[in-house]
């Protein structure tokens, strides 16, 4: 469904991606693990648009996403829950989710998916009128979440959902994801935390310095040795 | 016809000034034009000898000169006769005394053929420079700049081009720009109130030498004092801004840049009254004194600064053993050499500062300054020197305006002209002195050159060519007081502020640096250089 | 004794004000007694200030509205606001209609001319944006701001231009660079008396009126569409968290271009107001009301849309304070003395500012 074909993404003079190939399969989970410095969220910004590849290309079922702004790429259907959430911290957590919906105009599918949003994550109904600034940090992480589950995407990108949560709420956030999965949502997953996304994941790719270094099914990379060492912890 | 793109550019720029002004001005452009292709061929030659280099721009320099050429030419057939003057009028040549009479035709031949010639031999001679051994070309260019600046402003009289006033007005402000330089260029602090430095050294100048206050001191020494007030002000101004980042600085800058004149303008009635003992709050009479403690002015309020008026007249430089009207308004040359010596001064001392600590403080804390306060480097006092630094050379231009005028109205130093400088410096380069040197040149040449002789010659053109020909009246009324260049110096400083920004915001002259550092962010779409891969 | 290192040079700054404030007009005990004396006076003019706040106020929106977007001090809006008078003078002149025409030819004459103002500087505020701003939004910041400056000398030559185009519009007048007279289309008829009825020392005149009540029409009208319209919240956003707003699907482009039609459209409808009350409009007025306007808005708080709003009032009563009792020859001395102070010691503003990151 989403493809990247020897993407080379550059800042200036530096070579950030260098000639990344993956794909995502409609109602996949897919994870984009390495670590820091490899390029995952820079894959992630790329694919969104908010860079622009240099060479290769980007297709969202076969339509053509390497060149269009970022506002495009949104309305043909990515969204994403970026690196460090970016919610809108003088918004309420009800204007924060139709941000999220920008881009849709059938009023009754927003209204539904709003009701969506509140049940998977009931935290949200209650700080309903709260601003984004003086929400927690889990609960930022499931606002941002929801936002981009408000635009109804064909590809949900997450962008390292774990980082800076206590452990418990890592678990509970990585269990919804699972469940969105279930329910139908496409996920490209980018995560720090190997372990989380790989006990959720379909397929994984392991990125480092900008190359895709491994790649194949979730349990797969679990048992692989050189994952295992580097990115598991285990010896 | 791609390597002599530079010559053709350079020959059509000077062409645009031989278009409007004809005849001698070929001379004299013409060894602009050939010095500038001589150094630029010279310098970029893949050749290493020295007559080779010479040899090897002949063909550029007469391409770029006979273009320069036709701009003289177009002057002579086209635009004289448009704007009603007599092809055959008289332009003699000015000789001491004497006049050697010359119709317009003859000076046309002789400036055409002389400038084409000596454009051509002033190139080949800097190209044949540039391939001499390092320490003797340095000397020989410096004499040959030295004996440019020399002959110039004797062959601008004895031709009667005249530019010497504008020539001197450019050299204050090429003054102004090396002092902006300092503090825009090299520490990256934007002022926008730099006009207010030049202020304080032309009052104080002029309190010092005129009747405002009834005090004469010597020149030479006043100009010291200018300096010094003029650096005690940037470090009075400059601390408020040390805690703010780029914009706010610029705009409190501003804000002084405007207070100050505010206040000389209105200085004309300045007593100081102890507040305290003046307490009577109900029931007095304001101009019934109850118990005053007079400090200052007692007699009667002093008028400090005569306000709109200005102070006038202010004293003159005088040299011991010389004629004591040496530098008075009858002649130009005193003042011409006294702020050429000024400028030569400036550039060395700069120089020194450049290549000093604290030059290379200033770049760092420009390049980031947390990074620098890091190294050690004080950012306080680093910017609190880049401001006092700059303003001494405005002190000095204010002093020698001062005197040079002699008379100052608070209305010529307002915004604009602080907008004026910073145009010179970004036009030239930031950060590099000879680039700040030819923006100063190109911007104050057009104002004061340039705009005002398009004006006159476009006002005979109407009036001679056009206006007889058009009989609506609205038309005409417009097309004789709306049409008018100089009325368009705003627009015109304005333009080059956004197009330098947009298209070429290194400069004119750049270092490679900076030209490699404003262009990079161009490559990708969004804030990626700021961003941190993952 | 901690005391007294505290409030000492609070305490040294009032006295030297004090003792050199009557060199610029402020003479403490001069200004008090001359309240006391005539407190009527004082009423007045800030029923004067007040007016000629309302109007900072909403030149101070577009500042705000701007800064709070891509975070430059867009030099030229108080120019902008200049052509806004400006063509506002001409529509008039175009109509001719003057003082001494009927009502509701007056009426329909302010509005074309409100008309043309708006739309005239918000079309132009957008082509600023994209000739003069838009490529440089990722360049270092000083780049828009020296670039904004630019704009604004262009925009002061074409006012200066424009006024001096007597054979098309002959009322500019003889003089390009001379101050215009403006129609006084809205007479001063006293509310308090002629009204109400009510025989008081003061006076509140229509004109007052009129501008206090459309000033407040537009602030209120402004605060309901960035507040609950959808392209009032895309900009909201914006401001906040650029990527963000982005990944939502908004147009940055077209939301900025928006901004600046907003900004541009308020300051004509403010050129229009200046006119109609002060009735004299300069190709340099930019430059003073900018000034203004822009120390409102930052002593409301940058970015902040409520404190540009009391940035102006305040900022228009003080003016009009220093007018009075100290010489107007001094009050944009005072403003930027203000200007500077605010920047220096609470950059944020009274109110806060409101600027986001960018990503």
């Amino acid at each position: 469904m989403l493809e990247l074909k020897d993407v080379h993404t550059y800042y200036g003079n530096i070579h950030a991606l260098k000639g990344i190939s993956l794909n995502v399969q409609k109602g996949e989970i897919v994870t984009l693990i390495g670590s820091n410095g490899a390029g995952k969220t820079t894959t992630l910004r790329t694919i969104q648009g908010l860079i622009h590849a240099r060479h290769g290309s980007i297709t969202l079922e076969g339509e053509e996403l390497t060149k269009i702004p970022a506002h495009q790429v949104t309305m043909r259907g990515v969204s994403q829950s970026p690196e460090g959430r970016l919610i809108f911290p003088r918004m309420t957590v009800l204007e924060n989710l139709e941000m999220g919906a920008f881009t849709r105009k059938d009023k009754d599918g927003i209204k539904s998916d709003l009701e969506r949003v509140f049940t998977v994550f009931p935290r949200l109904k209650e700080r309903i009128k709260q601003t984004g600034g003086t929400l927690s940090g889990g609960e930022q992480q499931m606002l941002a979440i929801g936002r981009a589950l408000m635009a109804n995407p064909r590809v949900l990108l997450l962008d390292e959902p774990s980082m800076g949560l206590a452990p418990i709420l890592v678990e509970q956030i990585f269990n919804i994801i699972g469940e969105l999965n279930k329910q139908g949502t496409t996920i490209l997953l980018v995560e720090q935390n190997a372990r989380m996304a790989l006990s959720i994941a379909h397929r994984g790719y392991v990125l480092q310095t900008g190359t895709i270094r491994l790649q194949g099914s979730a349990t797969n990379l679990q048992e692989d040795d050189e994952v295992r060492k580097t990115y598991l912890g285990e010896h | 016809m791609e390597k002599y793109r530079t010559a053709i550019t350079i020959g059509l720029v000077g062409a645009a000034i031989t278009l409007l002004f004809g005849g001698w001005s070929m001379i004299l452009v013409g060894t602009v034009v050939g010095a500038i292709t001589g150094l630029n061929y010279g310098q970029h030659s893949a050749k290493r000898g020295a007559l080779d280099k010479a040899r090897e721009v002949l063909l550029p320099a007469l391409i770029g000169n006979i273009i320069m050429g036709l701009g003289g030419t177009l002057y002579t057939f086209v635009v004289v006769p448009l704007t009603g003057k007599s092809l055959n009028y008289d332009q003699p040549l000015k000789l001491g005394t004497g006049r050697v009479p010359l119709d317009s035709i003859a000076v046309f031949i002789i400036g055409l053929a002389a400038g084409i010639a000596i454009g051509v031999a002033v190139a080949a001679l800097i190209a044949y420079l540039q391939g001499l051994p390092e320490n003797v070309r340095r000397v020989a260019f410096i004499a040959s700049l030295i004996v440019f600046l020399f002959g110039l402003p004797f062959f601008d009289q004895v031709t009667g081009l005249d530019w010497i006033a504008a020539i001197i007005t450019i050299q204050i402000f090429i003054l102004l720009a090396l002092g902006l330089n300092i503090v825009v260029g090299y520490a990256g602090l934007l002022d926008l109130g730099y006009a207010a430095f030049f202020a304080i050294g032309a009052y104080t100048t002029g309190l010092l030498s005129s009747p405002q206050i009834d005090i004469y001191w010597n020149f030479w020494l006043v100009i010291w004092v200018a300096a010094a007030m003029a650096a005690f002000a940037g470090l009075v101004l400059g601390a408020p801004t040390l805690p703010l980042r780029g914009d706010y600085l610029a705009i409190v800058t501003l804000g002084f840049g405007e207070i100050i004149p505010v206040v000389f303008r209105n200085l004309i009635s300045v007593k100081l009254v102890e507040p305290f003992t003046r307490i009577c709050f109900v029931g007095c009479d304001p101009k019934v004194d109850v118990v005053r403690w007079c400090i200052y002015a007692c007699q009667g309020a002093l008028d400090l600064t005569a306000g709109e008026k200005g102070i006038n007249p202010i004293g003159r430089p005088m040299i011991p053993f010389t004629d004591e009207l040496l530098f008075s308004s009858r002649s130009y040359l005193p003042w011409y050499f006294l702020v050429f010596g000024l400028i030569v001064l400036s550039i060395f001392f700069i120089r020194r500062l450049r290549n000093s600590r604290i030059g290379r403080a200033w770049m760092a804390i420009r390049e980031d300054e947390l990074a620098a306060s890091q190294m050690g480097i004080d950012p306080v006092k680093t910017k609190l020197l880049a401001f006092s630094m700059g303003a001494t050379f405005s002190g000095f231009a204010g002093a020698f305006y001062g005197s040079y005028i002699s008379a100052i109205f608070p209305s010529v130093f307002d915004f604009s002209v602080s907008v004026i400088i910073l145009c010179m410096v970004i036009l030239g380069g930031l950060g590099n002195m000879v680039g700040v040197i030819i923006g100063g040149i190109l911007i104050m040449g057009t104002d004061r050159l340039f705009l005002p002789q398009i004006a006159t010659l476009l006002k005979d053109f109407m009036r001679h060519s056009v206006l007889g020909n058009v009989s609506n009246p609205v038309l005409k009324d417009f097309l004789e007081i709306s049409v008018d260049p100089n009325q368009m110096r705003l627009a015109i400083f304005g333009l080059v502020l956004v197009i330098m920004m947009v298209v070429r915001p290194e400069g004119l002259v750049p270092s490679e640096e900076r030209r490699a550092e404003l262009h990079e962010g161009e490559e990708e779409h969004g804030d990626a250089a700021t961003e941190a891969a993952a | 004794m901690q005391l007294v290192r505290r409030f000492l040079p609070l305490v040294i700054g009032i006295y030297l004000l004090l003792f050199f404030g009557p060199l610029a007009g402020f003479d403490f005990f001069r200004i008090v007694g001359e309240i006391y004396n005539k407190p009527s006076l004082l009423l007045q003019q800030l029923i004067n200030g007040l007016a000629n706040g309302s109007i900072v106020a909403i030149v101070a929106l577009g500042y705000t509205l701007v800064y709070g977007i891509i975070e430059l001090v867009n030099f030229a809006h108080g120019d902008v606001f200049m052509l806004g008078a400006f063509m506002a003078l001409t529509v008039i002149g175009a109509t001719g209609v003057t003082e001494t025409s009927t009502a509701s030819e007056k009426l329909t004459a302010a509005l074309l001319a409100g008309a043309a103002a708006i739309i005239f500087c918000g079309v132009i505020n957008v082509i600023i944006e994209r000739f003069a701003y838009r490529r440089l939004r990722n360049a270092p910041r000083l780049a828009p701001l020296i670039s904004a400056i630019g704009v604004s000398f262009i925009v002061q030559n074409i006012g200066l231009f424009w006024g001096g185009l007597r054979s098309f519009f002959p009322i500019m007048g003889v003089n390009s660079a001379a101050p215009k007279a403006f129609p006084d289309l809205i007479g001063r008829v006293d509310v308090f008396k002629d009204w109400f009825g009510l025989d008081l020392p003061i006076t509140l005149s229509t004109k007052e009126l009129m501008v206090i009540v459309v000033a407040a029409a537009l602030m209120v009208g402004l605060r309901l569409l960035v507040q609950y319209t959808k392209i009032g919240k895309a900009m909201r956003a914006t401001a906040e968290n650029r990527d963000a707003a982005k990944i939502m699907g908004i147009d940055i482009d077209r939301v900025i271009s928006f901004t600046f039609l907003l900004g541009g459209a308020l300051a004509g409808a403010a050129g229009l107001m200046f006119g109609l009350y002060n009735n004299t409009v300069v190709f340099t007025m930019g430059f003073t009301g900018g000034l203004r306007a822009f120390t409102s808005a930052v002593l409301g708080g940058i970015g902040n849309i409520t404190g540009a709003m009391f940035g102006g009032i305040l900022i228009g009563l003080l003016a009009a304070f220093s007018d009075q009792y100290f010489s107007s020859r001094w009050t944009n001395a005072w403003v930027f003395a203000i200007l500077v102070t605010v920047m220096v010691f609470r950059p944020t503003g009274l109110m806060g500012e409101n600027v986001g990151q960018k990503a």
